[in-house]
């Protein structure tokens, strides 16, 4: 569904993105993991639009070519972004929230019946319609920010760090809610920082250092690596060593 | 009764401040550009209605009717040909208000000099239903209830228009915040165009009704983009009901020091009002609190 290959990007002299490939079948939930600065969050943003790829790369996705797309027009060939701190419209309320995700043209037959279905998702929303998103928690917020990409009638839908700043709580009901929109026939490419959360849910993943592709492979190996355990997860390689910590 | 002798032409006077002010917002709150020949587009519309009124009799109601789309042509040039390039060209929103500002500064004396070259600086008026009659008991002329009651009905038309459909919706999310609104599929650069024509035709029909009631000249434009500006930041940057509320506000406000204290008073008051609500609120009375 998504074809990425040779995608690179620099912010001046700092080479964020060398070289990138990636791909993402649908129906298919791929988390991205790499330490902070690897250039995860530049790869969402290269995808949506709103950083301008070098030349050279190519994002195919349903087999035509998006490089070179405006990001509005990237929504309405059905991806849809949840940035990095949400990018809720915090003066408006959960409704007009909503109601803006299903702007484009592709999301306006079936809106009501696709806000049925993210308000079954999500039921907090539902008392909250008419409230103002900043006066809501941090785990409502992403509620929002979630449901108004689904709005859009994505077939991918991306995700940067869709658990940042939630309770443990709030986090596992984000992680099963993607788990219903995969059944829905989403695709799903996320970065999170939680990469154990994230490899239960995932099926492939892809590892990034530095800007490059540093690995990738099902998430089912990759839980099991003693690289990925070290680096990701937080164990250390010998247990025995870590009570003299 | 004194109350009302202030109340109503007071209200006559906000309702002014309220459409203009709502103008403003469009093209400061949602496109991003800090016009400073606003004041100048109004004294035009104004000048526009004088010459339709006195050279061919038409009615000032008819000048409104052929004002507003004109000026919103206008505009949408003005953003397309000049103000798109700076938005593209600026790094970051303060070096795009710093060039807009530089832009519109320039646009400020080009119509300014036409209007001087065509008008010469004296005052005009002119008489249009100067009818005296009395509302409960305080006699004004039927032009300043014309006046208000068609700044009344566009300023609803705006505000339900804002908040009530799908593309008002948009319009007020771009002015939250323009980066998310490429997220949700709103083609920006289109709809602050938009934006900005729309401003452009209030402001022009302000102008026309100011011109019903209140005499003018050339070179008074920047007293209405002063006020304005008071208006939408008094209201909240970006808030359609904050700038309705603060118009009414402070014209009721002028007329009372006028009529009770000074009429030399007037710009004064405009400012210690100004200055007593940013003290008390920074953000504005519909601002959203400081985060």
């Amino acid at each position: 569904m998504l074809e990425i290959s040779g995608l690179s990007h620099a912010y001046g002299k700092h080479q964020a993105l060398a070289d990138v490939t990636l791909n993402v079948a649908p129906r298919e939930i791929i988390a991205i993991l790499g330490a902070n600065g690897a250039g995860k969050s530049t790869l969402l943003k290269a995808i949506a639009g709103l950083i301008r790829p070098r030349a050279g790369a190519v994002i195919r996705f349903d087999g035509s070519d998006i490089a070179q797309l405006l990001p509005h027009q990237i929504v309405e060939r059905g991806i849809a972004l949840v940035p990095e701190g949400r990018g809720v419209f915090g003066d408006l309320t959960v409704a007009e929230n909503l109601q803006l995700g299903a702007y484009p043209a592709r999301a306006r037959d079936g809106e009501d019946a696709r806000l049925a279905h993210v308000l079954a998702l999500f039921p907090r929303l539902t008392e909250r319609m008419g409230q103002a998103v900043r006066t809501m928690s941090g785990g409502e917020q992403q509620m929002v920010a979630i449901g108004r990409a689904l709005m859009s009638r994505p077939q991918l839908l991306m995700l940067d760090e869709p658990s940042l700043g939630l309770s443990p709580l709030l986090s596992r009901e984000v992680f099963r809610a993607l788990k219903t929109i995969r059944g829905d026939g989403v695709g799903i490419l996320m970065v999170e920082q939680n990469a154990r959360a994230s490899l239960d849910i995932a099926d492939r993943v892809y590892l990034i250092e530095q800007g490059r592709n540093a690995g990738d492979g099902a998430a089912s190996e990759m839980k099991s690596n003693a690289d990925i355990q070290r680096a990701y997860l937080g164990q250390s390689r010998e247990p025995a060593t870590s009570k003299s910590k | 009764m004194l109350l009302f002798d202030i109340l109503l032409p007071g209200l006559v006077l906000g309702g002014m401040y309220a459409l203009i002010a709502l103008g403003l917002t469009l093209q400061y709150g949602v496109a991003r550009i800090m016009n400073l020949s606003y004041g100048e587009s109004l004294v035009a519309a104004a000048f526009g209605t004088l010459s339709l009124y006195s050279g061919l009799k038409l009615s000032p109601l008819l000048a409104l009717v052929l004002a507003i789309p004109a000026a919103a042509l206008l505009n949408w040039l003005l953003y397309r040909l000049l103000l798109q390039r700076l938005i593209r060209r600026s790094k970051d929103r303060g070096a795009q208000e710093v060039d807009s500002i530089l832009v519109t500064f320039g646009v400020l004396f080009v119509i300014q000099g036409v209007m001087l070259v065509a008008f010469g600086g004296q005052y005009y008026s002119y008489s249009y239903l100067s009818i005296p009659v009395t509302v409960l008991g305080s006699t004004l002329a039927v032009n300043r209830l014309v006046a208000l009651a068609f700044a009344a009905l566009i300023g609803t038309a705006v505000y339900l228009a804002l908040t009530r459909t799908r593309l008002g919706t948009a319009v007020r999310a771009v002015a939250v915040d323009p980066n998310a609104a490429q997220l949700v599929g709103i083609d920006v650069g289109q709809l602050a165009g938009l934006a900005f024509a729309f401003g452009g035709g209030l402001v022009a029909a302000g102008g026309v009704l100011v011109s019903m009631f209140l005499t003018f000249n050339a070179s008074m434009g920047v007293v209405f983009t002063m006020k304005a500006l008071v208006v939408v930041i008094m209201g909240g940057v970006g808030n359609v009901m904050g700038a309705l509320v603060a118009g009414l506000l402070l014209g009721v406000v002028e007329t009372a020091v006028a009529r009770l204290v000074d009429p030399g008073l007037t710009l004064a008051a405009t400012f210690a009002l100004f200055l007593a609500v940013l003290l008390i609120r920074p953000t504005g009375l519909f601002g959203k609190a400081a985060s």
